[in-house]
């Protein structure tokens, strides 16, 4: 009973959407979208589950009277007056999303945009931090990783043309230096042939891309936005979406039960 | 009065999180702590404006209005009957926090995940795999030079990505060959992806930066 109802609710949930798409017809046309609605109303319960955890989680802190108690205290309390706040919205103007209400007016706009928008906006520094990581040149793919990104980020920036000479000068400087080094590693003839050519050719190509960049580069983003990322990203996203339909396969004929644990 | 009182509590609390910068302290906790306290309202509130409010008692509103609360369950046609199903499960969702009855809530669980799967094969398969198979079948010579080797590149970039994610059969000989190729591809989509996140969070950055520099300071001078 405890584990028989959940995996005929399942296996009965998930088996009738996938009838609704091959019988457009009446009782089954109509059911997609009643299940969606359905599934966005008992999913949206399980935040009821996540903010009790989160209150009893801090209050347990200010019982305790831990160390940071007093933050516990800042954000039960802001939890309170923010529900309140919209409670009252809600009542006085039908909705506290709407155009005129005072919740959305300032709470919305001077508190909960920018604590958001900052808080994202740290990760740029962050970002950067782990850039400095992950971009370094240590082989071909790096090199790439990098050259990829910077002409992305040069490229959606006003005056990245101007800065974008430099830049391809000091990474084709980097390529011919780790082609140099992987060719002195190399033991095989061609392979020490192919990274020293590689070396020849990113120094005699400094001129001509810099001279490329500076009146192409936003095309150049663009094509490598639209070209080669598109691509990898099609077959990424295509064998992302093949995984998860062989999951969920599993999950509706009951092999997969994890999530009864 | 009140918008200038909050946009200096808006200043404050963008300060407040950019001093984070320098190390954790009180003045980033507090705001950080506003912050989850505040989200967590927000969303509450908007699950149940947008969500609870319109889905489950909407249509519950003209039948009370018109009936009385016991003159009401007369006039139930299909539409209110059969919202008790979602109704009953989101109450079995909550059933969560009585431990004898906790079981319950497995109930709604198995829907909800019995659903992820239904619609995750409907609308893979509806929404990217074929749409994106079907836009990857690109002409190899459409008359111009430069579109046709873009296509290449696009056909080569979406098979041979799925060849590196291919680990039925070791990647050695020509499979191997594929997948060196695909990682090659792979790594300039992250490169690129990176570049564009990168530019979202400078850009908000900029937003934030243009927030204190100008509406902030420039409501003082």
């Amino acid at each position: 009973m405890k584990k028989e109802v959940p995996l005929a609710i399942t296996f009965i949930s998930g088996f009738l959407l996938i009838v609704a798409l091959f019988i457009p017809h009446e009782p089954f046309g109509s059911l997609q979208e009643r299940f969606n609605d359905w599934y966005i109303i008992v999913s949206g319960f399980t935040l009821i589950l996540g903010v009790d955890s989160l209150i009893l989680y801090h209050w347990r802190k200010i019982k305790r009277k831990e160390k940071e108690a007093p933050y516990s205290i800042i954000l039960i309390s802001t939890f309170v007056i923010v529900l309140a706040w919209g409670i009252y919205s809600g009542v006085k103007y039908g909705n506290p999303f709407a155009p005129a209400s005072s919740f959305l007016r300032y709470f919305y706009t001077y508190m909960f945009v920018p604590l958001q928008a900052t808080m994202f906006s740290l990760l740029a520094f962050f970002i950067a931090s782990a850039a400095y990581r992950a971009f370094r040149a240590r082989g071909l793919n790096a090199t790439l990783l990098l050259i990829s990104a910077g002409i992305v980020m040069l490229g959606r920036v006003p005056k990245g043309e101007e800065a974008a000479p430099y830049f391809i000068g000091i990474t084709l400087i980097l390529l011919a230096i780790v082609s140099v080094l992987e060719g002195v590693s190399r033991v095989e003839v061609y392979e020490k042939i192919i990274f020293f050519g590689l070396a020849v050719v990113s120094i005699i190509a400094i001129f001509p891309a810099a001279w490329f960049l500076k009146f192409n580069l936003p095309r150049l983003a663009d094509w490598v936005m639209n070209v080669p990322q598109l691509g990898a990203k099609r077959g990424l996203f295509i064998g992302i979406w093949l995984g998860a339909i062989a999951m969920a396969i599993r999950i509706i004929l009951g092999i997969e039960r994890t999530y009864l644990k | 009065m009140i918008d200038t009182i909050f946009l200096w509590i808006a200043a404050g609390l963008t300060l407040a999180i950019f001093s984070f910068l320098y190390k954790d302290n009180p003045f980033y906790k507090v705001a950080e702590h506003i912050y989850v306290g505040s989200a967590a309202s927000f969303w509450f509130l908007y699950l149940w404006f947008f969500d609870v409010e319109p889905k489950i008692l909407g249509p519950f509103k003209e039948v009370f209005h018109a009936y009385g609360f016991w003159g009401m369950w007369a006039h139930f046609g299909a539409t209110q009957w059969i919202l008790f199903i979602p109704i009953f499960l989101s109450i079995c969702m909550l059933l969560r926090f009585i431990p004898p009855v906790a079981w319950l809530s497995r109930w709604a669980i198995a829907f909800t995940v019995g659903m992820a799967a239904g619609l995750g094969i409907t609308g893979a398969l509806q929404g990217y795999i074929v749409p994106q198979t079907q836009a990857t079948l690109l002409p190899v010579w459409s008359g111009d030079l430069l579109t046709s080797f873009n296509n290449i590149i696009i056909i080569v970039a979406t098979l041979t990505t799925l060849v590196y994610f291919f680990f039925s059969r070791e990647h050695k000989g020509i499979i191997g060959g594929f997948a060196k190729i695909g990682i090659t591809f792979i790594m300039i989509a992250f490169g690129a992806s990176f570049g564009y996140t990168v530019m979202a969070r400078i850009s908000l950055l900029i937003g934030r930066i243009h927030f204190l520099i100008f509406e902030w300071l420039g409501s003082l001078f």
